[in-house]
C-alpha cells in the first residue's frame, strides 16, 4: 500500500494554522484600503519609515509579546490572566530603579536629565525582567504543583499584582527620562526599535518550542496530559516552564509598553491587554481551554490583526471609547470565522471536498 | 452531634468552601469590631448591605453561569450600558417606570444574544460575553462621552428612601439605623435565585450541565435534558441581574456614565469563588454569593474606616483571600479525585496535607490581621495616628440644593468641604466679581479678591481639564479624617458639578489640583463660638 | 407476517459516512418485542455508529428507519427518549455531580405546587431502583457510588424515561464484575419478559449466548446476517466474525514452545515485598528475558495496579524492585523508560492515544521523552522510524501525518505498541492490549508478543480473556482480590487457574 509524504495540496494551506489569521488581517487592510485611501502611504521621515501600517506595528508590539507566551501557556491547556498585572509590576519597578528618589524628595534637574539612571542600564533591563520571571513562575506553581485551575490561579495574581504594582509606585504616575530606555519604545532603525526585540523574542520562542522536543510536549500535553504521563512526559516541568516564559514575555511587553508612553503608570498599563493577548493567540487558531497544537507566528499575526483593528477605527475618526464597542463586534466576526459551521460554509465555497478513503 | 456533622461534611464535601467562607466572614468581623471601635455600630454592619446590592445581584447571576461551567464577564459592560442608557433616557423625560423595565429587558436580551453565540455558535464563553462587555461599555461611551447626573424624582426617592429598622431607631426623628429599597428587592432576587437554583427544573438542569470538564454537559444532553435552552436562558438571566445591578447603580451615584462597573468583572468572580462555588462548574451555592459579596466588601469596609491604608491594599487583600478559598476548593477536590479514581489516599498523607493546609491557612490569616492592625502609617495625605480613635462627632448633611441655589443667584464657582476629623461642613461661593462667601452652618465670613483672580482661577480649572471627561465624580465611604467635596463651576456656557473623596485613589488626581488652588484662595472660618 | 407485526424497530438499508471512512453500509436491522438481540461485530464493524443512528446522535446519509409501523427521521437523543428507545452506553453518562436520585428522575421530577418534591423524588428512586434489586441511598453523589452502580443507575434512568419500548445497552458489561453482570442479567431477563427489546452490544461471546435470543454480525460497516443463537454455533459465529480459520491460533502454540526455549535464567526484574496499601498487596515476582508471563484474575483483582508498579507511577510502600541486580531507586515512567521497561496502558483512549498528533509524532513520543527536552529529533529522523513501525505493525494509514485519531481502534493500538517498542525496551508490560480489538488484530498482537519473547524481551501479558493468556504465556500469575495468590507454568489447563481465581471452594 503506498503511502505518501506530506505533498502540497491546497487543502494544506487552508488546512494550515496561518490561514485564518491571514484571512482576517487581509479583511481588515481591504477595509482599509477602500475607506481610507492614505492607510498604505507610506513615508520617509526622520530616519525612518512613517505611515499607518508602520503605526500598527509598533503599537502591537507589546500585544504580540505577550501573544507569543500566552501561546504557550493556552497550548497547556491553561491561560495567564495576570500579564497585564505584570506588565504594571515590571513599570514600577524600572521606573524606580532609574530613580528611586521620585517617591520622596524633588530632585527637579536630575529628574528631566536623560543621561540620569540611578541604577546601570543592564540592571535596569534584567532586574524588571527577572521579577516578571519569577511572577511567571508563582503562576506556574500554583497551576502545575498546586494543581489549581489556571483561570483562577492567575486571577489572584491578576487582582493583588496591579495592588503590589501601585504599592511600589504609591500609585504616581512616574516619568521617565533616561534616554536609553526611551530608546527601547521610540527608537528607530528604519522600523520601530521595539519590533527587533520582539522578533528576537519570536526567535527565541520558535528555537526554545520547534528545535527542541519541549513544543512537541507542549501540544502533547495540552491535549491530553494522561497519556502524556505514561509516556514519560512530565506534565508538571512542562507546564511550569509554560508559565515561566509567559512571564518571562510580559516582563518584555511591560518594558516596550513603559517606554513607548515614556511613562511608569501602576494604575492603567496592561489594563485589559491580557484579553488582547488572549485573543491574539486565540485569533491564532490555538484552543482556548483544550489546548494543543499551536502556531506562534498565527498567534503574532493574530497580535497584528488586534492591533489593525485599533488603528484602523483610530484613522477614520472613532473616539477612544466608543472603539470598545466595534473591537467587540470585530472580535465576535472574527471568532465566527472559526466556528464550525462558517468553517464548513468556507469549506464548501472554496470547492474542497474531502476525498474517500478506501480501506484496503 | 459532632457525628452527624461530620457525616453531613463527608457526604457532602462541597459544602466546606462554604461554610469556610461563612465562618471567615464572622471571624473577621468579629475580629474588626475588636480593634476598630468605628466597626461596632451596626448601621456599619447594615452598610454592607446597603452599599452593594448592586454587587449582590451581579454576583448571583454570575454564580448560575459559573455553576453551569461557564463564565460571563460582560457584567461591567452591560451595568455601563444600563447606567448611561437609563440615564440618558430620564433626562428626555421619559417615565422611570418605563425605563426600568426597559432596561432589564435590554440587559436580558443581551445576554440572550450572548448566550446564542455561546451555544448554538459554539463561541468560547470567555471571548463571547468579553466581546459583549467591550461592545456593551462602548455602546454607553457612544450614548454618552461624560457622565449624565440623574434627576429624575423617583430615582432620587429610591436612592434617599431609608427603610428604618423596628427596634433600631427611632421612628419619630427619622434617625437611627436603616437600609435602603435597593437592598429589599436584592434580597428578594437573592431568595428567588436560591428557589431557582434548588427548586426548578432550569435550576437543576444548570448544575447538570457545569463541571467535569464538558462530560456533564455531554451527559445531560444525552439525558435528554434541555441543554441548549438552559445555556441561553442562564445568560439571559446573568444580563437580567446585570441590568438590575446597573439601575441600582444608577439610583446609588445618580448618575450615568462609561465609566461605571469598570474592573468589576473581576471584583465579581473573585466574590463567587470566595462564596464557595468553584469556576470549573457543577458545584456551588447561590447562598454563597451573599457572603461573597459580604466578604469583599467588608474588607473594604475595614481598610476605609482604619483610615490608614489605601485602597491598593483592598486589592492585595482580596487576592489573598481568594487564594485562602481556590485552595481550599482544589483539596477538596483532589480529595474527591482521589476517591473516584480508587486511589485511597493513606491516613498519614491526608492527615499531613490537612495539617499543611490549614497551617499555611491560618498563617495567612494570622498575618494579614496583624498587618491589618499594626501596620504603621503608609499613606501620602494628612492622616496621623491620633485619628485611631473613633470619630468625635457626627458628620452634618450635605448642601447640594444651597449650592445649585448660588449658582443660580450668579456664582461661578460653589464649593464645599465636608467631613474630616472634626465633622466640618463648609459651602463656599465664589462670583465673578472677586466676592468670596463662606458658610458653615454656624458662621458666615467674606472675603474680596480682585476678578482677574477670579478669571485666573476659572481659566486655571478649564485647563485641568474640568469639562473634559477626564474629570468625573466619584465617591467611596471616607475614612475619619477624609473629606468629601462637591464642586461646581460654571465657565463660557458650560457648568458641571464634580465629587470626589480625598484619601483614595478613584478620583482623578487633577481634582486635587483645583482643591489646592481653592485653598489658597478662599477665607478660613474662625473659632467656633 | 405475524413476526412483522412483531418488530418494535426495522432499519432498512443505513448507510453512514465519516471523512476517510465508510462506517456502515447498506445495513438491515430489525428488533422485535419482548427479545434480547445482541449486536456483534469487531471494532469498526459499525455497532456503534449503528446504534448512534437509532437514538438519534447521528444521522444516516441513507436508508430508512421505522418505529411501531411509522416511518421515522430520528432527529436527537431527546427525540428517541420521546419514541421510547433508550440508551445505556458503555461510559456512563451520567452527570456525576448530582445525587443518585436526580440522575434517575432529571427532567421529569414530580413537583409540588411547581417546585420540585425532593421527597417523593427520593421515595420514587429508592423504589424504581428496588424493582432492579439494587439497594442503596439514593441522596448519595453519583461520583462517589461504583461503577456498577452508576450503571444501574442509568439503567433506571433509562427506564425510567416516558414508556421506554426499547432499550439499548453498549457494552454495559466491561466494568462489572461477575456477580454484577449476573445481577445485570437478571434486570434484563425481567425486562424482557415484560416486553421490553432489548438490544445487547458486547464484545464477550460467552455473555451473547447466555441471554441473547438473536445475534446480528456486523463485519467492515457490512451486514453479515442476523441469527437465531440457538442455532448459531460459536465457532461459526467467530468465523463469520473474522473470516479466517483459526489456524493462526495453532501456529502460536508452536511458536510459544519453541520461544520457551531461549528463556533465559538470570533475573531480569526482581520484586520483592512490593505492595500498595488500597491497591495491592506485597507480592514477590521474578521476570527473565525471553520469557512471556501471563497476569490471570478477575476485574479489581490488582491487575493493572501490578503494572502500574512496576512501571513507576504508583510509588510502592514498601519492598524493592532490583534490575539486573541494582536496586530501582528512580520511581517515574521517565526513570523506568530509562531503564527499559515500557508500559501500554490499559484505556488507550485516556491513557495511550494523543489523539490530535499524528501517527508519526505518537510513535516517536515516549523515545523523545526519554532523550529529554534538548535532544530533538528531527523530521527525518522522525519519519524513519515511524516508518520502520508502520511496517513492522501493518499499521493501516495513509501516511505517518495522519492524526491519529481517524484511525480505527485496532490500529491505534499498534501505534501505541509501536511507540513502546521505539524505546526498545527489555521489559514490555502490556494491560489489556486487545482489548475492543478485531479478531484479526488480536492475533497479530499476540504473535507479536511472542515474537518479542523470542528476541529476548521479557514480557508482561495482562488479559481478561484468559484464553488468551492461556494461549501465549510461558509462566501465569494469578491474583485474586488485590493479591498474588498462585504461579503456574503456561501448560496449566483452565480449570486450575478458574479455581485459584474462584478460591477455596
Amino acid at each position: 500500500m503506498k503511502r505518501s509524504k506530506s505533498s502540497f495540496e491546497w487543502r494544506k494551506v487552508t488546512e494550515s494554522k496561518l490561514f485564518f489569521p491571514l484571512v482576517a488581517l487581509a479583511l481588515i487592510l481591504l477595509f482599509d484600503l477602500i475607506f481610507i485611501p492614505t492607510f498604505f502611504h507610506i513615508t520617509f521621515q526622520q530616519g525612518h519609515l512613517y505611515g499607518s501600517l508602520i503605526d500598527i506595528l509598533r503599537n502591537s508590539m507589546p500585544v504580540v509579546a505577550l501573544a507569543i507566551g500566552m501561546t504557550l501557556v493556552i497550548a497547556t491547556g491553561g491561560v495567564d490572566l495576570s500579564v497585564g498585572a505584570i506588565m504594571a509590576i515590571v513599570s514600577s519597578v524600572a521606573a524606580l530603579l532609574m530613580n528611586p528618589f521620585v517617591l520622596g524628595t524633588q530632585l527637579q534637574a536630575i529628574k528631566n536629565n536623560p543621561t540620569y539612571s540611578y541604577s546601570p542600564f543592564w540592571v535596569v533591563i534584567l532586574l524588571p525582567l527577572i521579577v516578571a520571571t519569577i511572577c511567571g513562575l508563582w503562576n506556574g506553581l500554583l497551576v502545575a504543583h498546586g494543581k489549581i485551575q489556571p483561570m483562577v490561579a492567575t486571577l489572584i495574581l491578576m487582582i493583588s499584582g496591579r495592588g503590589i504594582a501601585q504599592l511600589i509606585t504609591n500609585s504616581q504616575k512616574i516619568q521617565i527620562f533616561y534616554g536609553p530606555f526611551r530608546y527601547i519604545g521610540n527608537g528607530w532603525i528604519l522600523l520601530p526599535f521595539s519590533l527587533f526585540i520582539v522578533v528576537f523574542l519570536y526567535v527565541l520562542a520558535w528555537l526554545l518550542t520547534r528545535r527542541t522536543a519541549i513544543g512537541l510536549f507542549i501540544e502533547s500535553v495540552g491535549i491530553n496530559s494522561r497519556s502524556s504521563l505514561f509516556s514519560g512526559i512530565d506534565e508538571k516541568k512542562i507546564k511550569l516552564f509554560a508559565y515561566v516564559f509567559c512571564g518571562f514575555c510580559a516582563g518584555i511587553a511591560g518594558l516596550i509598553a513603559t517606554s513607548n508612553i515614556s511613562t511608569s503608570d501602576a494604575t492603567s498599563l496592561g489594563l485589559n491587554t491580557e484579553l488582547d493577548a488572549i485573543l491574539a493567540v486565540v485569533i491564532g487558531g490555538t484552543l482556548l481551554g483544550a489546548g494543543g497544537r499551536f502556531s506562534l507566528l498565527a498567534s503574532a499575526i493574530g497580535g497584528l490583526v488586534m492591533q489593525a483593528v485599533t488603528t484602523s477605527m483610530y484613522a477614520i475618526g472613532v473616539s477612544a471609547n466608543s472603539l470598545l464597542a466595534v473591537k467587540g463586534v470585530v472580535v465576535i466576526l472574527i471568532i465566527l470565522l472559526y466556528a464550525q459551521q462558517v468553517q464548513g460554509l468556507i469549506r464548501k465555497i472554496t470547492g474542497r471536498t474531502k476525498l474517500k478513503e478506501t480501506k484496503p | 452531634m459532632m457525628q452527624n456533622l461530620s457525616t453531613l461534611f463527608s457526604k457532602n464535601r462541597r459544602l466546606l468552601p462554604l461554610s469556610a467562607t461563612i465562618i471567615l466572614f464572622f471571624i473577621a468581623y468579629a475580629v474588626g469590631a475588636a480593634y476598630l471601635p468605628g466597626m461596632r455600630d451596626t448601621q456599619v454592619f447594615l452598610n454592607l448591605f446597603n452599599q452593594t446590592p448592586y454587587l449582590l445581584v451581579s454576583v448571583i447571576g454570575e454564580t448560575l453561569v459559573v455553576i453551569s461551567g461557564g463564565i460571563d464577564l460582560s457584567v461591567g459592560g452591560m451595568v455601563a450600558l444600563t447606567t448611561t442608557a437609563s440615564a440618558a433616557l430620564l433626562r428626555a423625560s421619559w417615565n422611570p417606570w418605563v425605563v426600568m423595565p426597559l432596561m432589564l429587558a435590554m440587559g436580558a436580551t443581551m445576554g440572550a444574544i450572548m448566550g446564542y453565540f455561546i451555544t448554538y455558535l459554539n463561541v468560547q464563553p470567555f471571548i463571547a460575553t468579553l466581546a459583549g462587555m467591550w461592545i456593551g461599555r462602548g455602546l454607553a461611551y457612544f450614548i454618552s462621552n461624560e457622565s449624565i447626573v440623574i434627576n429624575d424624582r423617583i430615582y432620587t426617592l429610591l436612592d434617599r428612601t431609608k427603610i428604618l429598622i423596628p427596634g433600631l431607631s427611632n421612628v419619630v426623628t427619622q434617625k437611627g439605623d436603616y437600609i435602603t429599597p435597593s437592598v429589599v428587592i436584592a434580597m428578594a432576587v437573592f431568595v428567588a435565585a436560591n428557589y431557582i437554583a434548588h427548586y426548578t427544573r432550569f435550576g437543576r438542569t444548570i448544575y447538570s450541565i457545569g463541571g467535569a470538564n464538558g462530560a456533564n454537559e455531554q451527559s445531560a444532553r444525552l439525558m435528554g435534558l434541555p441543554v441548549n435552552r438552559t445555556k441561553v436562558l442562564v445568560y439571559t438571566f446573568n444580563g437580567f441581574c446585570s441590568a438590575l445591578a446597573g439601575i441600582f447603580l444608577s439610583i446609588y451615584t445618580r448618575s450615568g456614565q462609561g465609566l461605571l462597573g469598570n474592573g468589576m468583572e473581576l471584583t465579581v468572580i473573585a466574590a463567587v469563588v470566595i462564596g464557595g462555588t468553584s469556576l470549573i462548574g457543577g458545584e456551588g451555592y447561590v447562598f454563597g454569593a451573599l457572603f461573597g459579596v459580604l466578604i469583599t466588601i467588608l474588607i473594604q469596609t475595614m481598610i476605609q474606616i482604619q483610615g490608614h491604608l489605601i485602597t491598593w491594599w483592598t486589592l492585595i487583600m482580596v487576592g489573598v483571600i481568594t487564594l485562602f478559598f481556590i485552595g481550599l476548593q482544589s483539596v477538596i477536590a483532589n480529595l474527591k479525585i482521589g476517591q473516584i479514581a480508587g486511589t485511597k489516599v493513606s491516613r498519614e498523607k491526608r492527615i499531613r496535607q490537612v495539617l499543611l493546609y490549614g497551617g499555611g491557612a491560618a498563617l495567612v490569616i494570622v498575618l494579614a490581621v496583624l498587618a491589618f492592625a499594626v501596620l504603621p502609617n503608609a499613606t501620602h495625605g494628612s492622616a496621623n495616628a491620633a485619628a485611631s480613635t473613633s470619630r468625635a462627632c457626627q458628620p452634618k448633611p450635605f448642601r447640594p440644593d444651597q449650592a445649585a441655589s448660588l449658582m443660580k443667584a450668579g456664582a461661578v464657582i460653589s464649593y464645599e468641604r465636608n467631613g474630616g476629623a472634626n465633622c466640618i461642613d463648609e459651602l463656599y461661593a465664589i462670583y465673578p466679581d472677586g466676592r468670596i462667601t463662606g458658610d458653615n452652618g454656624t458662621q458666615q465670613i467674606e472675603k474680596q479678591v480682585t476678578s482677574d483672580d477670579v478669571d485666573r482661577l476659572l481659566s486655571f480649572i478649564s485647563n485641568a481639564g474640568w469639562f473634559t471627561d477626564n474629570m468625573f465624580s466619584t465617591s467611596h465611604v471616607p475614612c475619619k479624617v477624609c473629606y468629601t467635596y462637591f464642586t461646581s463651576v460654571a465657565y463660557k456656557g458650560q457648568e458641571k458639578t464634580v465629587e470626589a473623596v480625598d484619601g483614595g485613589t478613584d478620583a482623578p488626581p487633577e481634582y486635587w489640583l483645583v482643591t489646592g488652588q481653592f485653598s489658597m484662595i478662599v477665607p478660613i472660618f474662625g473659632p467656633a463660638p | 407476517m405475524a413476526e412483522s407485526d412483531n418488530e418494535i424497530v426495522t432499519m432498512k438499508g443505513i448507510s453512514k459516512s465519516f471523512p476517510g471512512v465508510q462506517a456502515l453500509e447498506n445495513v438491515d436491522f430489525t428488533l422485535r418485542r419482548g427479545e434480547i438481540h445482541a449486536l456483534v461485530g469487531e471494532n469498526g464493524a459499525g455497532k456503534s455508529t449503528l446504534i448512534r443512528i437509532l437514538t438519534g446522535a447521528e444521522q444516516p446519509n441513507a436508508g430508512t428507519i421505522t418505529v411501531d409501523q411509522q416511518t421515522i427521521s430520528i432527529r436527537s437523543p431527546q427525540h428517541a427518549q420521546g419514541l421510547g428507545i433508550s440508551t445505556v452506553y458503555q461510559e456512563v453518562n451520567l452527570c456525576l455531580n448530582l445525587t443518585v436520585a436526580e440522575n434517575i428522575l432529571i427532567g421529569r421530577e414530580p413537583m409540588k405546587w411547581g417546585s420540585i418534591d425532593w421527597k417523593t423524588m427520593n421515595a420514587r428512586a429508592k423504589q424504581i431502583l428496588h424493582g432492579l434489586d439494587v439497594d442503596l441511598d439514593v441522596t448519595q453523589t453519583l461520583g462517589n457510588c461504583s461503577v456498577a452502580i452508576q450503571q444501574m443507575a442509568a439503567i433506571a434512568r433509562a427506564l425510567e424515561v416516558s414508556s421506554a419500548r426499547v432499550l439499548v445497552l453498549d457494552e454495559p458489561t466491561s466494568s462489572l464484575s461477575t456477580h454484577e453482570t449476573e445481577q445485570l442479567f437478571g434486570v434484563m431477563r425481567k425486562l424482557k419478559s415484560e416486553g421490553m427489546a432489548i438490544i445487547f452490544i458486547t464484545h464477550f461471546l460467552d455473555q451473547v449466548y447466555k441471554v441473547a435470543d438473536r445475534i446480528t454480525v456486523l463485519r467492515n460497516g457490512k451486514l453479515l446476517g442476523t441469527y437465531a443463537t440457538a442455532t448459531l454455533p460459536r465457532l461459526e459465529l467467530i468465523t463469520k466474525m473474522i473470516g479466517r480459520t483459526l489456524t493462526e491460533f495453532d501456529e502460536m502454540a508452536q511458536l510459544k514452545h519453541e520461544s520457551g526455549q531461549h528463556i533465559k535464567s538470570e533475573v531480569l526484574l526482581d520484586a520483592k515485598g512490593v505492595g500498595q496499601t488500597g491497591s495491592i498487596e506485597p507480592f514477590d515476582l521474578e521476570l527473565h528475558a525471553g520469557e512471556v508471563v501471563g497476569l490471570a484474575g478477575l476485574l479489581g483483582s490488582g491487575r493493572t495496579e501490578m503494572a502500574r508498579l512496576l512501571f513507576g507511577l504508583d510509588k510502592p510502600d514498601g519492598g524493592s524492585i532490583t534490575m539486573d541486580g541494582k536496586p530501582v531507586r528512580n520511581y517515574s515512567p521517565t526513570g523506568s523508560i530509562e531503564r527499559g521497561v515500557a508500559l501500554c496502558p490499559e484505556d488507550r483512549k485516556a491513557e495511550g492515544v494523543i489523539a490530535d498528533l499524528t501517527v508519526r509524532e505518537n510513535i516517536i513520543l515516549a523515545m523523545q521523552a526519554s532523550l529529554g527536552w534538548f535532544k530533538h529529533l528531527n523530521s527525518q529522523e522522525q519519519y524513519e522510524i515511524a516508518e520502520k513501525y508502520i511496517e513492522l505493525l501493518n499499521i493501516t494509514t495513509p501516511s505517518g501525518d495522519q492524526p491519529v485519531k481517524n484511525l480505527s481502534g485496532g490500529n491505534q493500538q499498534k501505534v501505541i505498541l509501536a511507540r513502546w517498542l521505539a524505546t526498545n525496551p527489555r521489559l514490555l508490560i502490556l494491560d489489556e492490549p486487545t482489548k475492543g480489538i478485531d479478531v484479526g488484530t488480536k492475533a497479530e498482537i499476540q504473535k507479536l508478543v511472542l515474537s518479542l519473547a523470542e528476541e529476548g524481551k521479557s514480557c508482561m501479558f495482562i488479559s481478561s480473556e484468559l484464553e488468551e493468556v492461556l494461549r501465549i504465556s510461558h509462566r501465569i500469575v494469578v491474583l485474586r482480590e488485590r493479591k498474588k495468590i498462585a504461579e503456574f507454568g503456561g501448560d496449566v489447563g483452565d480449570r486450575k487457574i478458574m479455581q485459584a481465581i474462584a478460591g477455596s471452594e
